[in-house]
């Protein structure tokens, strides 16, 4: 009993309002920022990206929820961002988590090659993707 | 019924002998009213005349009213010819008799006495599938005696049988298993050792479990009958009895596999898949066979991403319902050497690997570099009609017209669709009462069709003349020949054999596509025809000119125009092999560049510059159309190796970074296109006729040569890349073609 109750109190109250849901998420952003370095340090990244490239990243990572407006969506939201973030600052992840989700992201390899392939056809496209289509 | 009145004989001994212990309530009861047969069947209700479905939908056609009889199966009255059997008729009236000798491809044996029924006015239950119907006859499936007969026959069967069905390969398919289940009694009385068989050695494809044979000889007729080899048999008597090679000796038989499927119990099964898994985790895809050009229809049963076993499906008209040992055993080549990434060779004469994006641009530019005459395109013997008519649109667009397909030789015959085809059919084959075999080994060539040669013979004595090296057969023949000699002196009416084909109904020639590669093609076939003729082979409503050919990917070449000389190869200079690794590249001059695209590394990818990695029949779905012309589609079974590519899609892809895009994005685009060169390899699962036109056929003037005809396949078990890479099939060639 104690055991859950502890649990529970941790958990900070929802937000309100908007306002103050917008500010967390700030503060979030802010801690982030703070903590670079020594993730930089930790995955020794210094020689694939910069502090200012990591930092883009997750400002692009907060700015794919822009449309949400509900502030117990972005409580939820910026709970899972800090979770990811202890993860990353506990060690709970490998080199190769933090470079493939923040440094390369989902486009992988082929990001940078994707002027090649202008004006080539839907097909060609995808065939060099799978050969399921 | 006999060993029903020993049992009744033993009852009161059991009774007297354990009357004070408890082991008297163990006698087997399964319903109570077995014991009073007279009041149950007093008991049993009006029956209703319902029509019924019949099992596996059997039916029957009655050509002579006068010769049929009408039966009773449990009061459902049925018609059927005069000579069926009583089992035939429960069929028909929807009753599925359990059986475990019975197997209506092979003779009767009628020794498991499984299928016992009872009959009314007969003294005991008669054997079903031996016993012929009478007129009249009242037949009942389903009463106490039929039921207690069952239940002692399976109590038989099963006193000998281990107890072996949690390490049993069969477990989950097993005949026993399943019946036992449905007809068994509950517990059995039998408290003796059960008896042990040693093992046999059936070679490096059947595994054998001896003590577990229930003795019903499926597998013997299997293979006197259908095999036609006469290596398995019957030893001792009674208990002692077993199923065996007679000596040390290896089941020797192209269609070996196929006594795994026919035995009822896990005494035979396949030893490349024994405790590989168990056929409840299995996936099952029903396609097609690319190993030679019968298109057996199979069944690709696969777990995850492995292929793990390939089985027959029934199809009457091509493979019946057997496979050969190359078709169901080469699965484990799909797993080896396999191709998975673009690769080009360096200067170091290594692969390295790199993206489709570089593999295609480089193989773009190069092809561009080279004059258009001077590009070749072979397609080997597993493509499927898409990508070869991809790569021949491709080609053509590019400005050549070299596209060819392995095996098909010097100047093909392609306008008459005749020329290269089975014209009488797999099926049609058994009509024929005299077969003429010219430069063909069917038995290694197209073992199904080899079986339907000796069903034939087998059933009507038909006679097999042979003209060819020194071939094995599994039927009586008569080898009259080693080459072009014989058929002249039969063309021109010299040979003792020209009565004999005079005095046929319906004479059949077979002529091998191995003879495709001579110089003197044209003029053989000349004779061939002479001969046919003569003879009268084609006549209307039959045409036993009959062309067999080799590969999988032949008819569909030739019907979608494949057809330039492979003397092309000389000057080349940029050469495309898709999946050809037979074809003969020592002519090719050394500066000229190679493209490979198939999914294994086999021998093609000696001379390649650059690699494609392609996916393999079990991956991807394809059109194929086999030696009588049928088409017929593969479908995927599991996913492709690594980052490898359908091969049409390739051919669509490379044509355009080469700038001369094909206009076809999706499968039903390219068979939209098919359809305009080949109408015919759209309607699966259809034969269209070929016309007869000796007409319009232009005359050769070619010289005979005098050279003896050659055999075409060396070694059964390895013919293609996929059967090559395969490690049973390696054992399977040392083995059992050992000299
Ligand atoms: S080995 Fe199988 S098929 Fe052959 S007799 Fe025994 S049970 Fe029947
Ligand atoms: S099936 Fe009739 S005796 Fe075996």
């Amino acid at each position: 009993m104690a055991s859950s109750l502890r649990g529970v109190a941790r958990v900070q109250p929802n937000s309100k309002t908007l306002e103050e849901a917008r500010s967390r998420t700030f503060d979030f952003f802010k801690k982030a920022c703070r903590s670079l370095p020594t993730v930089m340090d930790i995955y020794n990244l210094h020689d694939v990206v910069t502090v200012s490239q990591l930092r883009s990243s997750i400002a692009a990572q907060i700015r794919k929820n822009i449309n949400v407006t509900n502030p117990k969506v972005i409580d939820m939201l910026v709970f899972k961002g800090i979770e990811e973030l202890t993860n990353i600052v506990d060690h709970a992840k490998q080199r190769h988590h933090v470079i493939g989700q923040y440094v390369l992201g989902p486009e992988g390899l082929d990001k940078d090659l994707g002027m090649q392939d202008q004006g080539s056809s839907h097909f060609l496209k995808r065939f060099y993707e799978t050969n399921y289509f | 019924m006999s060993f029903l009145r020993a049992l009744r004989r033993v009852h009161p001994l059991i009774r007297a002998n354990f009357s004070n212990s408890r082991v008297t309530s163990r006698w087997i009861s399964s319903t109570p009213d077995l014991h009073n047969p007279e009041a149950a069947a007093a008991a049993v209700p009006e029956p209703e005349f319902r029509p019924r479905t019949p099992v596996g939908g059997a039916r029957i056609e009655i050509q002579n009213p006068d010769d049929s009889v009408e039966v009773f199966v449990d009061g459902y009255p049925v018609k059927l010819p005069k000579g069926m059997t009583v089992m035939q008729a429960c069929e028909l009236a929807g009753v599925d008799i359990p059986r475990f000798c019975y197997h209506s491809r092979l003779s009767i044996a009628g020794n498991c006495r499984m299928c016992l029924v009872e009959v009314e006015k007969s003294p005991k239950p008669v054997a079903s599938c031996a016993m012929p119907v009478a007129p009249g006859m009242k037949i009942k499936t389903d009463t106490p005696i039929a039921k207690k007969a069952r239940e002692g026959v399976m109590e038989f069967l099963l006193m000998n049988h281990p107890l072996d069905c949690p390490i049993c390969d069969q477990g989950g398919e097993c005949d026993l298993q399943d019946q036992s289940m449905v007809f068994g009694s509950d517990r059995g009385r039998f408290t003796e050792m059960k008896r042990s068989v040693v093992d046999k050695n059936l070679g490096p494809l059947v595994k054998t479990v001896m003590t577990r044979c229930i003795q019903c000889t499926r597998c013997v007729r299997f293979a006197s009958e259908v095999a036609g080899v006469q290596d398995l048999g019957m030893l001792g008597r009674g208990s002692g009895e077993e199923i065996g090679t007679y000596v040390e000796k290896l089941m020797t038989s192209e269609l070996s596999g196929n006594v795994i499927d026919i035995c009822p119990v896990g005494a035979l099964t396949s030893k490349p898949f024994a405790f590989k898994a168990r056929n409840w985790e299995l996936k099952g895809t029903e396609s097609i066979d690319v190993t030679d050009a019968v298109g057996s229809n199979i069944r690709i049963d696969s777990r995850g991403p492995e292929v793990m076993r390939i089985l027959p499906r029934l199809n009457e008209d091509i493979n019946e319902e057997w496979i050969s040992d190359k078709t169901r055993f080469c699965y484990d080549g799909l797993k080896r050497q396999r191709l998975n990434d673009p690769m080009i060779r360096d200067h170091d004469g290594k692969f390295k690997p790199v993206t489709w994006r570089d593999a295609l641009a480089i193989v773009a530019e190069v092809a561009h570099g080279v004059n258009p005459d001077e590009i070749v395109g072979i397609a080997g013997q597993l493509s499927d009609a898409e990508s070869m008519i991809a790569l021949k649109d491709f080609l053509n667009r590019m400005g050549s017209n070299n596209v060819m397909c392995e095996g098909n030789g010097l100047n093909p015959q392609a306008d008459i669709r005749s020329s290269f085809l089975l014209n009488s059919n797999i099926a049609g084959l058994e009509n024929a009462d005299l077969f003429l075999i010219v430069g063909s080994q069917p038995r290694v060539e197209a073992p199904l069709v080899n079986a339907r040669i000796q069903k034939t013979v087998r059933a009507t004595q038909a006679k097999v003349a042979y003209i060819g090296p020194p071939a094995n057969f599994n039927y009586d023949h008569e080898h009259i020949g080693t080459g072009p000699q014989t058929l002249l002196d039969i063309a021109e009416g010299r040979h003792p054999f020209c009565s004999a084909i005079l005095s046929a109904k319906k004479p059949a020639i077979i002529v091998g596509a191995g003879l495709f590669g001579r110089k003197d093609k044209d003029a053989i076939v000349a004779a061939v025809e002479t001969i046919s003729k003569l003879g009268g082979v084609t006549r209307p409503g039959w045409n036993g000119l009959n062309y067999l050919l080799l590969n999988a990917a032949q008819a569909s070449a030739l019907d979608l125009g494949l057809v330039s000389s492979p003397d092309v190869i000389r000057s080349a200079k940029f050469v495309y092999l898709m999946g050809a690794d037979d074809a003969n590249l020592d002519d090719l001059p050394k500066d000229a560049f190679v493209l490979y695209q198939g999914h294994h590394g086999d021998r093609g990818v000696y001379r390649a510059n650059v690699i494609f990695p392609s996916s393999a029949f079990s991956e991807k779905e394809g059109t194929y159309e086999n030696t009588e012309g049928c088409a017929q589609w593969t479908i995927p079974a599991v996913p492709t190796v690594g980052d490898s590519r359908d091969d049409w899609k390739i051919v669509r892809a490379l044509s355009e970074v080469a700038g001369v895009r094909l206009p076809y994005d999706s499968l039903m685009a390219v068979r939209a296109r098919l359809s305009r060169v080949a109408p015919n390899l759209l309607n699966v699962d259809a034969r269209e006729r070929s016309t007869i036109s000796e007409e319009l056929r232009p005359e050769f003037k070619q010289k005979l040569s005098m050279a003896p005809f050659g055999a075409a396949v060396e070694n059964f078990y390895m013919t293609d890349s996929i059967t090559r890479s395969s490690k049973i099939m390696a054992q399977c060639s040392s083995t059992l073609l050992k000299k």
